[in-house]
């Protein structure tokens, strides 16, 4: 054999012996590192004093603010929240949560083995709440364009309707208002996020809170209802319709100040509850009805005032000419 | 007798796509009705391949050394020193390159780099080995012909009629009729083929200058030289710094498993380009003439025919071959889909190996079980082990539902799956770095910010893995199994975005 092929013999022999210590400490990595890992996975802790695998639980911690110290039956554990609190022996464990400036969260969680307690949903709540005032006007009363997560608020001496910022350095004056007396009861936003709808039980205001309002009339305006009294009313999804449930009636009108009321209902109920659903125009309310037996029920009953389904803006021109008629006559 | 020969064949044939989706369907099963049996034995193998991967690392890393060590070796200078023992001017090499629908554009850089080589052209016969059905074959050979064959002791060109019969249109076939037509040039010039080195090279295969020096070397130096075949590393560096960041990724990951394979000498198998003694393929009958995986059965055929007792050489050598991309993304990952399928359909080497050791009487039995279980075993692993990663290990938090999900190894699982991935992908850092380091030089109109889009390319990784990782392994073992046999099919590769004087 030549030297050159002992040389090249000897090289293979080195690697392949390079490569089975390589090979066989992985087989012992996988060996020893296998039982460790699966032993994590289900749970399991090697109890050393009673010298045996017991399988333990889970504790899933997360509060809002983060960072709470956490103390399981009165011992503080290292991590903060949000954490997981492993090799938990089975059983029930007193948790005090701790923030500096919040109010302690305390509950009792059971623990078993080889589950997940979740306590996911805990909110410290502060020991000196952050209380501001946002108006710097007399105010009488305010309500929120959730849409914008806007505020705003109706100074009752000169009927102004304010915006203030969010920290309450600066209110805006937005708007004009025409007071009722008595003042108004609820104020409700236009599905455009540009007029304003508010009413007691016998007049009802509009006015804008954009310059962009497609109104014809001039704006803020008051009506007295005709079909006193005014129980809720509703913009319709168009942002130029009304929906008015009165006392014994369901009646629509337009946000003008020369329009009338036309009633599509006459109710038996009184003061009946009501639901808008402005994304499908569908007003639900209850109403009573005499049933064959003699008795009145309470139905539910929905009305559908989609222009685009139902002939309504067709129905408002009829019934306003159907009455005018009725009045000259 | 040949009926059972041909049932035994075709159950062979369907046992490696039974156990692949046999794996999958029972870890599909088992995660949505026993999805805590399921999550142990994904953790079990997310463990076992997370130590895999890190062992083949470390393979990759000493072959990767071992190629840099002899990178600047001369060869031929130690080919000399063995005289007056060995006398290397004695052999001499027969170089084949099976043709199919390549043209002067990749076939011209593969002769050039033969003409290019530092060894004697004297002792080299080059066999262009044309399909008689490709319609410029005569043309291009005469082409070629006239500007290469003054520089070869022997240039041969021949064109392999179709339909012979026995045959499918594969490269083995071609190849076959090739080596047979130069064993007549061998036989009037009286050259024993004990003194002949035969080279299979891909059409598109550039070899380094030192190849045949380091091949002789080797041949010469090998104890029992005859029952080896001898491989060297191959690269797709031809058009690398043109290929898109997906063929790219793909190819280089090719190079290392083929480095890696060459460090696990008992598994080493035969791919693609590579050499054997003439006088064993003459005994062997040479390629097989209708099977699609030729380079790796040529081997297998040598070890039944020495009873076991045939081993695969590796030569720390690189031959640079094309990586195969298209004109579109697309189309590129449908080339690499189908040349990766091309590759596991060597999947057919099961039954052929089995089939031949059923028969042999010779080879020991823990032999003989210890090889076909490695050739299953790499088989089933290929097509298994990124659908049971990438698609079966969500499965038992999909379908365990809140009772999983409330058991310490549900809320685990995803815990330990995403630390052992992390720890994974640690590992490919290393094969980025030496991918880096395998790179040829830049060409001058290539910018130089294209190392850097190189790097961040690896962040293809998750998605090729899924794509061309199992899916074409799992695709060739189905069509085996209902006996959809494949057609050759050659690859694709464009020369596309590469400056008009590279390509010839």
């Amino acid at each position: 054999m030549p030297g050159a092929d002992k040389a090249i013999i000897m090289i293979t022999r080195n690697e392949q012996r390079i490569r089975a210590f390589l090979f066989y400490s992985s087989v012992a990595i996988f060996i020893t590192g296998l039982p460790l890992i699966l032993s994590f996975a289900l749970g399991y802790k090697f109890d050393r004093r009673a010298f045996k695998f017991t399988r333990t639980g889970l504790l899933v911690l997360k509060t809002q603010p983060p960072g709470a110290n956490i103390f399981l039956n009165e011992t503080l554990f290292p991590a903060k929240t949000p954490a997981t609190v492993t090799e938990l022996l089975p059983g029930n464990y007193t948790v005090r949560l701790e923030l500096e400036g919040h109010y302690p969260w305390i509950n009792q969680a059971g623990i078993s083995a080889g589950k997940v307690t979740f306590l996911e949903k805990i909110i410290l709540f502060p020991l000196r709440p952050d209380i501001k005032q946002i108006n710097s006007e007399t105010l009488s009363t305010f309500w929120a364009d959730e849409e914008r997560g806007a505020i705003y608020y109706v100074n009752p001496e000169d009927g102004g309707i304010y915006k203030p910022d969010s920290e309450g350095r600066r209110s805006e004056r937005v708007a004009e208002s025409v007071p009722l007396d008595p003042p108004a009861d609820k104020w409700k936003i236009s599905p455009d996020r540009e007029i304003v709808l508010y009413f007691n039980s016998r007049k009802i205001g509009i006015t804008n809170i954009s310059q962009q309002h497609k109104l014809f009339c001039r704006l803020p305006f008051v009506i007295d209802y005709p079909y006193k009294p005014i129980i809720d009313a509703y913009w319709h999804s168009d942002s130029y319709h009304l929906i008015i449930i009165g006392l014994r009636n369901i009646a629509v009108m337009e946000a003008d100040s020369r329009s009338e009321p036309v009633i599509l209902l006459s109710l038996a109920k009184k003061n009946t509850p009501s639901f808008y659903d402005t994304r499908t125009d569908t007003l639900y309310f209850l109403d009573t009805q005499r049933a064959e037996d003699g008795n009145l029920y309470d139905n539910l009953y929905k009305l559908d005032l989609n222009a685009k389904l139902s002939p309504f803006q067709e129905l408002m021109r009829l019934r306003q000419s159907d009455e005018k008629r009725e009045r000259e006559d | 007798m040949k009926n059972g020969n041909a049932k035994t064949k075709r159950y062979l044939e369907i046992i490696p796509a039974c156990i692949s989706w046999g794996i999958l369907i029972f870890l599909a099963c088992l995660s949505i009705f026993r999805p805590i049996l399921s999550a142990i034995l994904i953790i079990i193998f997310e463990f076992y391949w997370n130590i895999r991967t890190i062992y083949l690392t470390t393979l990759l890393v000493l072959a990767y050394k071992k190629l840099s060590n002899e990178k600047n070796r001369d060869w031929l200078s130690d080919c000399v020193g063995l005289a007056p023992k060995k006398d290397w001017a004695k052999v001499y090499h027969l170089i084949i390159f099976p043709v199919y629908k390549e043209g002067l554009k990749i076939l011209r850089p593969s002769l050039k780099s033969l003409a290019d080589c530092q060894y004697p052209k004297e002792k080299m016969i080059v066999v262009m080995a044309f399909e008689e059905r490709s319609s410029d074959s005569r043309s291009n050979a005469a082409i070629l012909e006239e500007e290469f064959k003054s520089g070869f002791f022997g240039y041969i060109s021949t064109f392999h009629p179709d339909g012979i019969p026995g045959e499918s249109r594969t490269k083995g076939a071609n190849a076959t009729w090739a080596a047979k037509q130069a064993k007549e040039f061998l036989d009037k010039r009286s050259i024993a083929y004990e003194d002949i080195l035969i080279s299979c090279f891909d059409a598109d295969t550039c070899v380094d200058k030192q190849y045949f020096a380091c091949l002789t070397y080797h041949f010469l130096t090998s104890s029992r030289p005859h029952q080896a075949s001898y491989q060297p590393m191959p690269v797709y560096n031809n058009n690398i710094w043109y290929a898109p960041a997906f063929a790219r990724l793909v190819e280089t990951s090719g190079s290392f498993c083929q480095m890696i394979e060459s460090m696990r000498l008992e598994k080493f198998v035969t791919f693609s380009s590579h050499s054997m003694s003439f006088k064993t393929l003459v005994a062997i009958n040479y390629w097989p003439v209708n099977m699609i995986s030729d380079d790796s059965v040529v081997y297998w055929k040598a070890f039944l025919y020495y009873k076991g007792d045939y081993r695969v050489v590796p030569l720390y050598i690189t031959v640079s071959m094309d990586a195969a991309y298209s004109t579109s993304i697309f189309k590129t990952v449908v080339v690499q889909y189908k040349q990766k399928r091309r590759w596991a359909w060597g999947v057919e080497n099961f039954p052929f190996l089995v089939e031949g050791l059923i028969h042999d009487k010779k080879i020991p039995l823990a032999k003989k079980i210890r090889r076909s279980f490695n050739l299953l075993e790499s088989h089933i692993s290929w097509a298994v082990w990124a659908m049971i990663i990438m698609l079966i290990t969500p499965l038992p938090i999909l379908f365990g539902g809140a009772f999983f999900s409330q058991t310490s190894i549900g809320y685990n699982l995803p815990r330990i799956g995403g630390l052992l991935l992390n720890f994974a992908l640690g590992t490919s850092l290393i094969w980025i770095v030496l991918s880096m380091t395998i790179l040829p030089k830049r060409p001058p109109d290539v910018k130089w910010f294209k190392y850097i889009m190189m790097v961040i390319e690896w962040a293809l990784a998750p998605v090729i893995i899924l794509i061309l990782g199992s899916t074409p392994a799992l695709d060739a073992q189905t069509r085996l199994a209902l006996g959809k046999y494949m057609q050759f099919y050659s690859t694709e590769k464009v020369y596309k975005n590469i400056p008009e004087e590279k390509n010839g």
